[in-house]
Order: structure tokens, then sequence, then C-alpha cells
């Protein structure tokens, strides 16, 4: 493999929801890459599109959703336009997943064991037993206590926490490329989120997997990912290396959202808010999605949506931002 | 036409309900041949060659003669005669409108006391709630047909042949009215419990409304569609079960005929060839109940109610 | 385990208490004891006297308290028709209808699920639609019209001359259309094995399989429709469910997916609702015993009811409640056992 081919790479990514009246575009022209071992975050508010993003990497999403165009490329080879049956072989095997709500996920009425024992077997000719001793083994990193007696249990008889770690393991049971955690601690108690959060951070690491950590949680996103995505309204508005952003993010919404975290206002202090909330997929607004909440809105902003620059190491799609930097430009020539 | 009723018959147009029927096939299809079934089932006497409770109108010499298309058909009798000479086509429409009385009797019956039932049920919780809602888990697993058969058998054995078939009429309405009601009854129970939460029942406590003007005037009209739904659907029902205890002997007897009673007492000529006096009206309430449970599938595809399951 | 046998049971009991009441109101209500016991020709000093030996001027408690007692070993009077004991006419009659209600179980289950999760796992192919359209005409036709129609076509046969003799197709269609009949519709056959007890099988001979033939798929036909709606239904809502997402996020598949995954959850709440619908059936054989003079309980039953056989009526009454209340107990118990997320135990969950 050459070194240069990033592990993931998205191109262009459109995916739209066939419904009565038409299509509704619910990501619209998503591009990313995604190297070995790296860890991304993929942020914005809810309906912004991250979940349709995560599941749409393993052409999962639920009809009527499908994907209308780009390329998923996986080692060069396009997810996006493969049968069924060759995405079944990566799915679980070389990109796991974990979804948001341990209580949902796991399927009540088989045990644990069966639902672990089943997800190696579709991928590897082993006996029962081989695979019963994979699960135990990765029932042990995810430090679950007792593993044995877990295998034969029923999700229902384990805790919130618990069957999670349980998902963490089976997205390790095949030795993954990628794990792709969509909202892994969401649903999870306050106290247990840290744990897992910090758990997963770990098995990526020790094993080398890469990461791709759908979440709303900006501290979470600042703490574990090298690189980070900013969604708004089915697009990317911002992405770049996660402590440049943090540190200075150049779109006003990244602004707006590192603004409304708690530790960054005084004790006692109002917290910032963005005004207004997100469009619904039904009127998006023309132009920047995000004009209608922005405080330097201006009429080029609602006409036209603003192409990707650069600032730093970071790509940025706002007008404002290009204006900038144009000016910065203009000044350097002035004075040089 | 007064303005009130105008503005009701425009706000009706633009609604939803209206909208999704206009695009509808079946269900346009489904209620203009019910509609066409209940006003040739209304006026009968208007439409009907002969009046087949009159006996002097009945020759017997006519009997069992088949429909026209078949050989020895006596065009006077459109769908052939019955046993005793009756016109099928006459005997046809008044055992419709004895079929569709009893089934509407039978639903408002049930509706009254499911609704009564439920709301206490679902209002006053506690006790009263577990006692009525055992009753109708009992009721509903001995299923309603059960419950219909052996309440009208028990009629029928205390008030004598001759005296039922008089009054067959009002008892099948009470039978299957009573047999019915918990279908109702929950659903509307279910939807109680879910309007108890809201806010505006406990505006109304504050503000110091008695009990049962809160149940009907406030909690009840917003249980109204899936008691709409529900209602429908019992009505198919209902004639249905008004058939099986008419084909039972349980039900209205051969001289007052309904569409059930037809059936049987043509069921006794089938071995001899004269399939028209049973299929014929069989094919009818068929026909009459699918266009209802079409119906009844459309309705509740559109109104969405929350129904009681299971 | 034990306290959740123990509440099932206790309810089990309660309600066969309120059937029990019930049936005896029915037989203190219409059943005169006494008529059929002297006839007209006694005195009234003799009658009071029998009426006081009999107990039958004992307050209404004591009177149910003695009935209850008798039905609990066993005996519920003799049936005025036969001259036996009602239990022992039931017994009787009980193989005949429990024969026909396993035969229309059989089509039942070896057709609703196939069909059911066809239609749920492609909904917009053309026949699950043709499928969910028999469906609701079925749900529409009444189980004795069912019943008259097949004899029609199987049994008395019917000829078609609607297309004209002269031509060949018109030869062909008439050919196609019209039936010979011939198969059985009255009656078991002759050709019955015996079993154990009061048991005579019709399972075990060609005849007597021939006559189980047309009373079982009328049975069935009521059941069919409503047990493939539930199916389709609940597998649908099922294949909704996150759990699905994540078995194929994991790449099994579809076929593992649908028949283990999907099928297990959905046939939970079928088997609650399938065990009432046996219950219900029993309803239904009064019905198709009727069409096809099938000499089982519910035929027994309408003939009891003709006749004024009061106590073979009550009888019929408290068996048949038994079975209700049996099958819906046991039919709890599999639910627990078979679904893990319901306890058994009195642990907490």
């Amino acid at each position: 493999m050459k070194n240069d081919t990033p592990l993931l790479e998205v191109k262009n990514l459109d995916v739209r929801f066939a419904v009565r009246g038409g299509d509704l575009t619910a990501l619209r022209g998503i591009s990313f890459s995604l190297d070995k071992g790296e860890r991304l975050g993929l942020v914005g508010e809810s309906g912004a599109g991250k979940s349709v993003a995560a599941f749409s990497i393993l052409n999962l999403i639920a009809r009527p959703g499908y994907i209308a165009g780009g390329q998923i490329l996986l080692e060069g080879k396009d997810l996006a336009a493969m049968s069924e049956r060759e995405l079944r072989k990566i799915r679980g095997n070389r990109i796991a997943m974990i979804f948001q709500d341990p209580m949902m996920t796991l399927n009540p009425v088989l045990t644990i064991g069966t639902q672990m024992v089943e997800a190696i077997k579709a991928h590897r000719r082993i006996s029962t037993k081989a695979a019963r001793d994979i699960a135990l083994d990765k029932l042990r990193k995810v430090q679950i206590p007792s593993p044995e007696k877990r295998l034969d249990q029923y999700p229902h008889e384990l805790s919130g926490g618990m069957r999670q770690r349980v998902i963490i393991a089976i997205a390790l049971l095949l030795d993954p490329e990628i794990i792709v955690a969509d909202e892994p601690t969401t649903a999870l108690d306050v106290t247990i989120q840290a744990e897992i959060m910090a758990l997963l951070l770990d098995l990526c690491e020790q094993e080398n997997v890469a990461l791709m950590l759908i979440t709303h949680d900006l501290g979470v996103v600042s703490q574990v990912t090298q690189r980070m995505l900013v969604m708004y309204s089915g697009r990317i508005i911002e992405q770049g290396p996660t402590r440049e952003i943090i540190n200075d993010a150049q779109h006003p919404y990244t602004q707006g959202l590192i603004n409304a975290l708690p530790q960054m206002g005084e004790p006692g202090a109002r917290l910032f808010q963005i005004p207004g909330s997100m469009p619904s997929l039904k009127n998006v607004p023309t132009g920047c999605p995000f004009h209608p909440r922005c405080d330097f809105a201006t009429d080029q902003c609602r006409q036209a949506m603003p192409d990707y620059v650069r600032s730093g190491n970071v790509d940025v799609a706002c007008y404002e931002v290009s204006n900038l930097i144009e000016q910065e430009k203009r000044m350097q020539e002035a004075g040089s | 036409m007064t303005t009130a009723t105008l503005s009701r018959w425009n706000r009706f147009r633009e609604s939803f309900l209206w909208y999704s029927f206009k695009r509808d096939k079946v269900a346009i299809a489904s209620f203009i041949v019910l509609l066409l079934m209940v006003f040739a089932a209304v006026f009968a006497p208007l439409f009907a060659p002969t009046n087949p409770y009159d006996l002097a109108q009945i020759d017997i010499m006519n009997s069992e003669l088949p429909p026209v298309g078949m050989s020895g058909a006596d065009p006077a009798f459109p769908l052939g005669t019955d046993a005793q000479g009756r016109d099928m086509l006459s005997t046809i429409l008044y055992g419709t409108r004895v079929s569709l009385l009893i089934g509407f009797g039978a639903v408002v019956l049930q509706a009254a006391l499911g609704i009564l039932f439920g709301l206490l049920a679902g209002y006053m919780g506690g006790k009263v709630d577990s006692i009525l809602m055992r009753i109708a888990d009992v009721q509903l697993s001995f299923s309603t047909l059960m419950v219909a058969i052996i309440v009208g058998a028990v009629f029928k054995a205390s008030f004598g042949n001759l005296m039922f078939g008089e009054i067959a009429i009002y008892m099948l309405i009470f039978i299957i009215g009573v047999a019915e009601w918990p279908q109702i009854a929950r659903t509307v129970r279910a939807s109680v419990l879910a309007e108890k939460k809201k806010e505006y029942v406990d505006a109304a406590k504050v503000m110091g409304f008695r009990t049962n003007r809160i149940m009907f005037r406030h909690i009840l009209p917003n249980t109204l569609s899936p008691i709409f739904v529900i209602a429908t659907v019992q009505i198919a029902n209902a004639i249905i079960s008004e058939a099986a205890l008419s084909f039972l002997g349980l039900g209205m007897p051969e001289t007052q005929p309904s569409l059930g009673s037809l059936i049987k007492s043509g069921f006794d000529y089938i071995q001899s060839g004269s399939w028209w006096i049973t299929l014929i009206p069989g094919l009818v309430l068929v026909v009459l109940v699918l266009v209802i449970n079409l119906l009844g599938d459309w309705l509740r595809d559109v109104m969405n109610p929350r129904l009681y399951k299971g | 385990m034990l306290a959740f046998l123990v509440q099932r049971i206790s309810q089990a009991v309660l309600v066969m208490f309120v059937i029990s009441v019930i049936a005896f109101a029915i037989q203190d209500g219409l059943g005169d004891p006494l008529q059929e016991m002297v006839g007209m020709s006694v005195s009234m000093e003799e009658r009071e006297a029998l009426r006081e030996e009999l107990g039958l001027n004992d307050s209404m408690v004591v009177q149910y308290l003695r009935f209850a007692g008798k039905a609990i070993q066993g005996d519920l009077g003799n049936s005025y028709f036969y001259g036996k004991p009602t239990l022992t006419v039931i017994a009787e009659h009980l193989p005949a209808t429990l024969e026909l209600v396993i035969g229309a179980s059989l089509i039942i289950m070896l057709l609703s699920v196939p069909i059911g999760v066809y239609a749920a796992i492609r909904p917009q192919a053309w026949l699950a639609k043709f499928f969910m359209g028999v469906s609701t005409v079925g749900i529409s036709i009444p189980v004795f019209l069912t019943a008259i129609v097949l004899i029609q076509i199987y049994s008395i046969g019917i000829t078609v001359e609607w297309f004209p003799a002269d031509t060949g197709w018109g030869q062909w269609l008439n050919g196609a259309l019209s039936t010979d009949g011939g198969m059985p519709s009255y009656g078991r056959g002759d050709d019955l094995t015996h079993l154990f007890g009061t048991w005579n099988s019709g399972f075990f001979s060609e005849l007597g399989l021939m006559h189980l033939v047309l009373p079982c798929v009328s049975l069935a036909s009521i059941m069919l429709p409503l047990f493939i709606r539930l199916i389709r239904a609940e597998m649908m809502e099922v294949l909704q469910s996150d759990y699905i997402r994540y078995a194929r996020a994991k790449g099994l598949s579809s076929a593992r997916i649908n028949f283990l995954h999907a099928l297990k959850n959905t046939m939970l709440p079928v088997i609650t609702v399938g065990g009432v619908q046996v219950g219900v059936m029993v309803a239904y054989t009064i019905l198709t015993e009727t069409v096809f003079q099938w000499p089982g309980v519910g035929l027994m039953f309408l003939e009891a009811i003709t006749r004024s056989d009061i106590p073979l009526i009550v009888a019929y009454l408290m068996v048949v409640g038994l079975i209700f209340v049996i099958t819906n107990t046991l039919v709890d118990l599999v639910y627990g056992l078979v679904n893990p997320t319901v306890k058994l135990t009195g642990k907490k969950a």
C-alpha cells in the first residue's frame, strides 16, 4: 500500500431522502479523509447530518435515504458502488460501528455470546469454540467483570455502561481498521461517559484502529481526536486539526459553538447562545445555510454557498473568512 | 343552508380527511358501493318487486327458480326464487336492511357502553379500572362471538322460539352490543389515559369543573377519532356476528330474514343444486362487510389514532 | 417462577369461579330438575317434599356451593337427551373438535409465518400485495360462507357453460372453470382409528383425512388472514429497530437477520395473540361443525340448545371455559419461557 493514499477517503458525497414531493438533501458535497490509526471527530448540532454521514460510510442509511452521488473509497475501492454482498464482507470486519443507544443496539432475545460469535462467524471460518475464545478475550479487553458469565446473559441483564462495553468488544472482534462511533456515550449516565470514552480511546491507540467519532460534545472532541469536521445543515463548514480549530475557530458557527461551552464563560455568567436554530431539511435557506443566524451575513452569503478556503491547516467555507484572508494577502503584498 | 353549516362544509373540504379521500381510489369505490347498498336497503320497499313479508304475494309454485341467465329462469325474478317461492331480489333487499339495522344498532349500543365504561375506567383508575378491565379481558379472551352465542342461546331457551322470533331484532342488537363493548372501552380507556396527562384536564380541574363535565365535555371529544375508526370496523364485525347467529338459528327467523338467515335457509337446498339461494345473499354480505372494512382500513391509516394493541 | 405460577393460577381460578357462577345462574334460571324427574302427575305436596330433599329450597349460596363441589368432582349432572353424565357426552364429542382445531392450526402455522414474513421483507412486491389483498377480502368472509363455497366447489362441483362449447378455447375455459366435486362434506367418515379412551382419530386413514380437509380449511380461513396481517405488521416494526440495523452493521447475512434476529422478536407478540386466538377458534368450531355436520362439541352444543338440554349446555360452558383458561395460562407461561426479558423468578429484572 502506498503511504500517500489515505485509509478512507470520502469524495463529494451526496445523500438524499426520497419522500413524497421530491427528494430532501441530507448531505451535500461531503469530502474528508481518514488515515490509518487516526482519530477524527465529526461535530455538529442534532440534525446536522452527522449520523447520516456515519451510516452512509457502510451504506446503512435507513430507507428512504440513499447515496445520490460521490465516492467512499476504502483503500481506493468505492464502497458506494459495491454490491450488498461485497459490502457485507467489509461491515463489522474492516469497518465496525458503535451505535448511540446501547439499550436498543443489542437484540433483546439473543444472548451476548450468540451476538458476538455470529459476528465472528460471519467473516471467519472457525469453530464456535474458537469464536467464543475470541469473544472472551475481547470482553476482557473492555474490562467487563466475569466475562465468562456475560456470554450466556441476555442484554437486559446488563447495565447501560456494561452494554456499551460489550458493543465496543464486538467492534473489536475482527480487528477492524476503522471504528465509526455514533455518539457512543450520549445515552449513558454522565459518570460513566468519561470511563467509556477513555476505554475507547485506549483501545484504539493500543490496536492502532482509526476512529471516526460522531459527537456534539466539543470537549470530548478536543480530548480524543487529532482532526475534526464541523457540520451544519448537511455540509462540512470547517475541517482541520482539532487543536487549531479549538484554539482559533474560523467559521462564525464554530466560534459560536466554542463560545457556548460552559468553561469559556465566567462562573455565574450567562452562557453564550447562537440565536435561532438549525433549519430543517425541508427549508434549507439559499446560499450559506448559516446566514440567517450569522452576525456577519452579507448579500453574498444569501446568494451562493461559499467555497472552501484554507486558513493555516484549516479548510473553511465562509465568505467572511475568505474576505479576511484576501485582505491579509493584499496587506502583505502592499507591505512587501 | 345556513352560514354555519356552510363554513363547516368549507372546513371539511380543506381538511386532510377529504384530501386523502380524494386521492384514494379504493376508499372512493368502497364508499360509493356502501352508499348504494345503504340506499337500496333503506328504500327497499320502493325497489323490491315484491314484499317478502307479505304471504299473499308468494306462490309456492314459483319455488327454486334459478336467476336470469340460466335455463328455467323467469324474468319476473331476476335473481331467482327461494324454496318458498319468494323473490330473491326482494328478500335480499329487505335482508340487507335488517342486517344493516342490527349492525348499526349494535354498534350504537356498544359505543354507548364502551364509551361509558372506558371513560369510567380511564378517568377513575384504581379499583373501578381494574374490575372493568378484568371483565373486558375475560370477555375478549372468550371471543365476542362465543359470548354472543351463549347469550343468544340463553335468551332463546328462556323466551321460547316464537317469542324470540318476534323480538329478534332487539335481542340481536342487545346481544351483539353487549358482547362487543370491551373493544371500544379499551380504546377509549387508552386514549383517556393519554389525555388525562395533558394540561387542559388539570386546568379544568383547577377551574372547579365537576368530574362528569370534565369527562364528557373535555376528555371525550379528544378521544373521538379512535372511537370513530373502531366503530367503523365494528359495524362490519356486528354484521358478521349477526349473520353467524342467524346462521346458527339464534338470530332472525326465516319469516323476517336477514342476510345470515337467508344464507342459512338456502344452505338446506345447496345439495339439490339451488346454489343461488345461499350464494347470492352470501356475496351481498361479503361485499357489504368488505367495503366497510376497506373504509375502516383507510380511516385508520388517515387518522392514525392510538388504537389499543393486542 | 413460583410467584409467577401462583399469580397466573390464582387468576385462572378466579376466572373459572366467575364462569361457574354464570353457568350456575343459567342452570338455576332455565332448568327445572323436577319437571325432568317426575313429570306432571305428581301432587304439590310430593313436589314440595322432593324440592326439600333435592335442596332446591336452600339458599342460593348453599346451592351454588353444592353445584361447585360436584363440578370439582367431575359431576355436572346428566344430559336430558343422552341420559348419560354430561361430561361423558362431551368426552365422546371432544376428540372430533380437537382434530378440527389441530388441523386448522397446522394450516395456519404453515402458511401464515412464511407469507407474513415475505410480505414484511418485500412489502412492494406484487405477490406480497396480492397476499395482503386476499387477506383483507378473507377477513370479510364469514367462516360459514367459506365453508358453503368450498362445499359447492369441491363437494358438489360446478359446471360452467359461459363460453361457447363449439370453440376450442371456450371448451377449454368451461372445463378449466368447472369442478368435479366429490370431496366429502358430511361428518368424519367411517374409517376412524381408535387411539385411546374416547379418541377415534381421522388422521390415520385416507378417508378420515379426506373428511378433515374441507372443515379444517374453512376453520383456518378465518384466522389465516388475521395472522398474516399480524405477523407482517410486527415484523415490519421489528425491521425498523436499531438492533436490526446493528446486525447489518456487523455484516451478517440477510437470511440470518431476517430469520433469526427479526423473526424471533416478531414471534413473541404473535405467541400471545395466537394463544388467545386458539380460544377464539373454539367459537368458530360451532359454525364449522354446523355446516359440515361434524360430530364435535360445537354441533353437540347447538343441538343441546335446540333440545333445551340445559345440563349439557351448562357442562359445555364449563368445559369450554376451562379450555380457554388453560390455554391462556399456558400461553402466558410459554411466553415467559421464550422471552428472556420476562422474569419468571421473583428476582429483580
